[in-house]
């Protein structure tokens, strides 16, 4: 059988094999080339001996060589996947993919320096395509982090800006209630409007806490050691009321030791679940507030009836601009719940959520002192 | 950590310190043959700039290192850390002129200055050549950002444990010389496109200028300059050519710096 076979001419392997081979001398001198490189670089073998192999490379390959290959090769001896350009006598540029690797003699003497070398052209334009295609989606994600942060600063200046009017709103309000004499009906707009004024207030606070966070500056705690939060609680509430007077809301304060917080900031926590059950719970049924301080911690709770949140939103329910399955008219910006677990999570409390069709109670624990 | 950035290794013995820094392209390995020669008489400390070797790449710092100062500052630190005085230090390439500007701002520091191949500008000027034109430098910047010459990340390791493609382990072989391509990239601007050429006088370290023949990246002309600059300084011409004679004759570059200290 194998007389069948023809038999491989090594020597013609080497000149005309599907591949470039160069030999070089420790000092980069080319030694050694067969006939398929000669063809590349439209030359002959017997024009590139004695030139050193850095004359084949770009200005940026020879330093390249010198730098980083020279040295690799040295210390071990080979280097695969090497991926350059090698020049032709024109200047034309051919992208090749290379291995390399040292002969050296029985002394560990380094005789010389061999070069295997395929063309990839395409290889090339693909790797070169990757590499745009990564460096536009950069960009994007750059320029939309930018648009982000824009969004955010224009939100926060509109919060800001915003205030300035509504309190001027809410004095001219007062001044009407106190010192004008108002028909029952001019009473009663007066008194819905100052409720308006105050959501809206309330909608513009938590704007500005959600802005500050993403913008790095954070939620900032005035702490007091031993804030009394009876009184605060009491006067949470008491807004509500006259913001929704024909809700019954019940209050429950054991509040029997001072707890280290930021009363304004539990004030906002407390002002947003009140606000909420009033927007969700069932009108029907009384909104419970209660608040004990007991075995090292503080909890507040706010329940209300009505139809209790579905399993899937409870997850989500903290998160900026959630918003729930509820009426159009009833749709805030979704930040309040995220305000409040910043609150909570800033006075190293936590948040926790129960939902039947009983009722639903969120619930506030913190720790009576900050762990500081 | 300092010592563990900069993946610092102090072995041999001595009264007295040398410390080699590798220059752009490769790592503390670069110095190997010739460093274990002095380990008998020296205390002998080698690391990898950060951004190459088994230096911590989390540390890099693009502002700090767009200069050469941020890698000067670097090898101070490094030097407190041991508590060097008085010591030898041993710079290749970009190395030799960033251990200068380290003993101008740590002058008890290092007594000793030996700059193997250095140059305080690649780029020519009026009245100066540097052996670069600035559109060469250009070119170099976009070859590198074109070519994976055998550039392996430092961060390799961390691939490698990725069980999904087992043949990331196979292929980054590369044991040496290990830069982060990208921070290749910034480091060959920092060092391409330096100048410190007002630096030089005011050196005042014993200093020795070691040349090879046919370096592209610091021609003699270059290293000549170097030493007529800097105050007092030796100028020793090696027989060796190219640009890493640590590597190619480490025999000779041993001998020479034997010769100086």
């Amino acid at each position: 059988m194998s007389d069948d076979l023809p038999t491989e001419d090594l020597a013609d392997l080497y000149e005309h094999a599907p591949c470039g081979y160069v030999s070089l001398a420790p000092d980069a001198r080319i030694v050694k080339v067969n006939q398929t490189l000669s063809e590349w670089l439209e030359t002959t073998g017997d024009g590139l001996l004695g030139r050193s192999f850095l004359e084949l490379l770009s200005f940026g390959g020879k330093i390249a060589f010198e730098t980083h290959l020279a040295p690799l090769l040295r210390l071990q001896g080979f280097v695969n996947e090497l991926a350059f350009d090698i020049l032709k006598s024109d200047g034309s540029k051919i992208p090749i993919i290379a291995n390399a690797a040292e002969k050296r003699d029985a002394e560990g003497r380094h005789l010389f320096t061999r070069l295997t070398l395929f063309k990839a052209v395409e290889r090339r334009t693909y790797e070169r395509g990757l590499v745009a295609a990564r460096s536009r989606a950069e960009a994007a994600v750059g320029a939309e982090h930018e648009t982000a942060i824009l969004r955010e600063q224009f939100i926060a200046v509109l919060g800001h800006d915003l205030r300035n009017p509504l309190a001027a709103l809410a004095a001219g309000a007062r001044m009407l209630t106190e010192r004008e004499d108002l028909s029952e009906r001019g009473r009663v707009i007066v008194k819905e409007m100052s409720g308006s004024v105050a959501r809206a207030s309330a909608l513009v606070v938590n704007l500005l806490d959600f802005a500050r966070g993403r913008l790095g500056g954070g939620l900032t705690l005035t702490r007091e050691p031993d804030a009394q939060l009876t009184p605060v609680l009491e006067q949470v509430v008491s807004e509500i009321r006259i913001i929704a007077p024909d809700r019954e809301i019940l209050t429950e304060f054991a509040i029997q030791q001072p707890v280290d917080c930021d009363p304004a900031r539990i004030a906002q926590l407390a002002g947003n679940l009140v606000s909420n059950a009033v927007t969700h719970g069932a009108p029907g049924i009384p909104i419970e507030v209660v608040a004990r301080t007991g075995d090292g911690s503080f909890t507040l709770s706010v329940i209300n009836g009505g139809v209790p949140i579905a399993p899937d939103a409870r997850e989500q329910l903290f998160e900026p601009f959630f918003r729930g399955s509820v009426r159009r008219s009833q749709q805030g910006l979704g930040l309040g719940l995220f305000i409040v677990n910043e609150i909570a999570k800033a006075h190293g409390g936590s948040m926790e959520v129960t939902s039947t069709d009983e009722q639903t109670r969120f619930t506030f624990t913190m720790p009576l002192q900050s762990e500081a | 950590m300092v010592l563990t950035r900069n993946n610092v290794n102090v072995s041999g013995q001595g009264s007295r310190s040398m410390m080699f820094a590798h220059g752009f392209g490769c790592d503390q390995n670069m110095w190997s043959t010739v460093a274990r020669d002095f380990e008998d008489d020296f205390r002998v400390i080698l690391f990898d700039h950060v951004g190459a070797g088994r230096s911590d790449l989390a540390a890099y710092d693009s502002a700090k290192y767009s200069k050469l100062d941020g890698y000067a500052d670097d090898i101070v630190e490094i030097g407190r850390a041991l508590d060097l005085k008085d010591a030898i230090f041993v710079g290749h390439s970009v190395s030799a002129m960033i251990g200068a500007l380290a003993s101008l701002k740590a002058p008890r520091m290092f007594s000793d200055l030996i700059m193997v191949g250095p140059s305080p500008r690649y780029v020519d000027d009026e009245g100066y050549v540097g052996g670069f034109s600035a559109g060469q430098v250009e070119e170099l910047l976009e070859f590198l950002a074109d070519n994976h010459l055998g550039w392996s990340a430092a961060m390799a390791p961390a691939i490698m444990g990725n069980a999904d493609r087992p043949e990331l382990g196979e292929t980054l072989t590369n044991s040496f010389c290990a830069t982060d391509p990208e921070i290749a990239r910034e480091f060959a601007r920092v060092t391409f496109l330096s100048d410190n050429r007002a630096d030089l006088p005011a050196i005042t370290a014993r200093t020795l200028v070691l040349q090879c023949h046919d370096d592209i990246i610091a021609p003699t002309a270059v290293g000549e300059y170097v030493s007529a600059q800097i105050p007092g300084s030796r100028f020793m011409q090696l027989e060796a050519t190219g640009h890493c004679p640590n590597l190619s004759a480490p025999t000779e570059v041993t001998a020479a710096i034997r010769s100086f200290v």
